[in-house]
């Protein structure tokens, strides 16, 4: 059997377990060491299954993962949600969609603090849908509003996903960190432009609440200093040469956890909470991980990436075909599969292929995190939305996919930004002399 | 649930560890020696340890686009893709024991604290362990209910 032939087995036989629920990491480990024992024989495939795992759990930079987790399960407790739509809706209030747009401007600020999605859209369904529901929102729309401005927060530094993906592309973290802090802050406009654009189109999906008084905006926006504070020590700390990632990961969780203290927000059993569900989640990132890295050694002896990118550079194909197919694989793969294993998956094999046709690894980062947020609200399986659901069943699924659809209009409105303005991702990083 | 406490102590720890190296650096200018090195071993106890709990509470990312097409089977599946893990998890504990041994024949050591390797390979050999034990405890128990 040919080597290419063995890799398209492999890819084959992944995708086979993982649609026969196959956990994806357990999946990514399997076919990945059959098909490296198909190349290089079983002793050497079994010596890297045992080595793969370790040598991956005692990576430092793997340790911003776990602490900014934390950070984000400490906040989403700390009742700070609450205060951020709050203080959101201050800036809002009195137009129509203001809950919506709300919604999406604390979903932004929650994830300069939250390096997860999931974890954002989980806190807002709580707080942001009974709202909206109580002024007669749609319910189809408020559920979709939380789905989208949830996928901000891996976009908006800190991101776990950032991490992910700093690690498998050999990138730097603060330079990733700081070039997608712009197309974050464009993404919560276009989001708030599209909650305009639907009020006009579609009133009768959002009525006016009434506007609040001047007293109570100030009052409110006031409480967004945790916020401001917690942002400081996790991200601009890094830029100021206080921190290392990792430090102000760890520093900034710390302070999450003094704040709710002291503001007596959440107490020890909270505490325990926020641990155990930081250290399940980690558990299952990092298997993932370690799967995907299992896979990616198979992937790189069967030298497919080499193999492609050549063929394409051969092909004389223009750039803009290739990261229309690029897209497109993002797309189709975010419908079915979760945004740290697509990454985990593609980055080794399409890095190489965009760095051809002339796009740095930090702007191709930042491009892969926004497919990604457009594959947490696509169905069949948008984990965001699922998210919601869960913790309101009276929703129906569909017409949550409904209520995204006007978000995925602006998601595309960035991607074709992105690539036509790459000045986006880079200006930020450039200014700071990163 | 011990492990997964037992690994919410360990990121306890590294929180504790960092902030601290962190205070110390800035205000007496005396780092922790060697934080780096108690990070990562902290970091391999956070993960390996927490890996058996999430066995056990069926935690794991799948794509379940076939429970709508064919719900018959998958009970019939979940059960398959658990012996595939308590498969996988034997043969990953089996190679982590042998290359831990090599660790132990060469005495090999860090180079900030002298800590030997082998501390690292304890909880990574650990959290496979259980985790099979978990996958293959959940296998024969879920009777594919859950």
């Amino acid at each position: 059997m040919s080597v290419a032939v063995i890799g398209a087995l492999g890819v084959l036989g992944l995708l086979l377990l993982i649609f026969a629920r196959v956990p994806i990491a357990v999946s990514l480990a399997v076919s990945g060491l059959c098909g490296y024992a198909a190349l290089d024989g079983w002793t050497h495939a079994l010596r890297m299954l045992g080595t793969v795992p370790f040598n991956l759990a005692s990576a430092y930079s793997l340790s911003v993962i776990p602490l900014f987790i934390l950070m984000g399960a400490v906040a989403s407790r700390a009742n700070m949600a609450r205060e951020l739509f709050d203080a959101s809706n201050a800036v809002f209030s009195g137009v129509r969609g203001a809950l919506a747009s709300a919604t999406i401007g604390a979903c932004a600020a929650f994830g300069s603090i939250c390096g997860s999605s999931i974890a954002t859209a989980a806190t807002f369904s709580k707080v942001s849908i009974p709202e909206m529901q109580r002024y007669g929102y749609d319910a189809g729309f408020a559920a979709g509003s939380v789905a989208s401005a949830g996928t901000l927060g891996i976009l908006i530094p800190p991101s776990v996903m950032l991490a992910v993906y700093s690690i498998v592309a050999e990138q730097s973290l603060p330079k990733l960190f700081a070039a997608s802090m712009v197309p974050g802050i464009v993404l919560a406009v276009l989001y708030v432009i599209t909650v305009s654009v639907t009020a006009r189109l579609r009133p009768g999906l959002m009525p006016k609440a009434p506007s609040l008084p001047l007293a109570v905006r100030v009052r409110a926006l006031a409480k967004m200093w945790k916020l401001a504070l917690l942002f400081f020590l996790a991200v601009v700390g890094i830029y100021l040469g206080w921190f290392s990632p990792t430090e102000a990961a760890g520093v900034s969780a710390f302070a999450a956890i003094l704040i709710a203290f002291a503001t007596r927000a959440m107490g020890w059993r909270g505490l325990v909470e926020a641990m155990l569900e930081s250290v399940y989640a980690t558990a299952m990132i990092f298997f993932i991980v370690v799967g995907a890295f299992i896979f990616a050694r198979f992937v790189v002896l069967t030298q497919v990436p080499n193999l492609l990118a050549q063929y394409v550079q051969g092909a004389g194909l223009a750039p803009g075909w290739i990261l229309f197919a690029v897209t497109m694989l993002y797309f189709l793969l975010g419908t079915f599969l979760d945004e740290v294993s697509t990454i985990l998956v593609t980055v080794p094999v399409t890095l190489p292929l965009i760095a051809g046709i002339g796009y740095d690894g930090i702007w191709f980062g930042i491009f892969v995190t926004v497919m990604c947020t457009i594959g947490l609200i696509s169905p069949p399986t948008g984990m965001t939305v699922f998210v919601i659901q869960a913790q309101h069943p009276e929703i129906p699924v569909a017409k949550i996919y409904l209520g995204t659809l006007p978000y995925l209009v602006a998601d595309f409105v960035l991607v074709l930004l992105l690539i036509a303005v790459p000045g986006l991702v880079s200006w930020l990083p450039a200014l700071l002399g990163i | 649930m011990l492990c997964g406490w037992a690994a919410a102590v360990a990121l306890a720890a590294m929180v504790l560890v960092t902030v601290a190296d962190v205070l110390l650096r800035a205000c007496c200018n005396r780092p922790i020696r060697g934080t780096f090195e108690l990070v990562e071993l902290l970091l391999a106890c956070t993960f390996f340890l927490a890996l058996p709990a999430a066995f056990l509470r069926d935690e794991h990312i799948v794509v379940d686009l076939i429970d709508g097409a064919a719900p018959r089977w998958v009970p019939v599946l979940k059960r398959l893709s658990l012996a595939i893990a308590v498969a996988l998890l034997a043969a990953m504990a089996w190679q982590g024991w042998i290359a831990a041994s090599d660790a132990v024949a060469f005495h090999d050591v860090t180079s900030d604290l002298a800590m030997p390797r082998l501390w690292y390979w304890i909880p990574v050999l650990a959290g496979m362990i259980g985790a099979c034990l978990a996958a293959a405890a959940m296998l024969l128990g879920a009777k594919g209910a859950k």
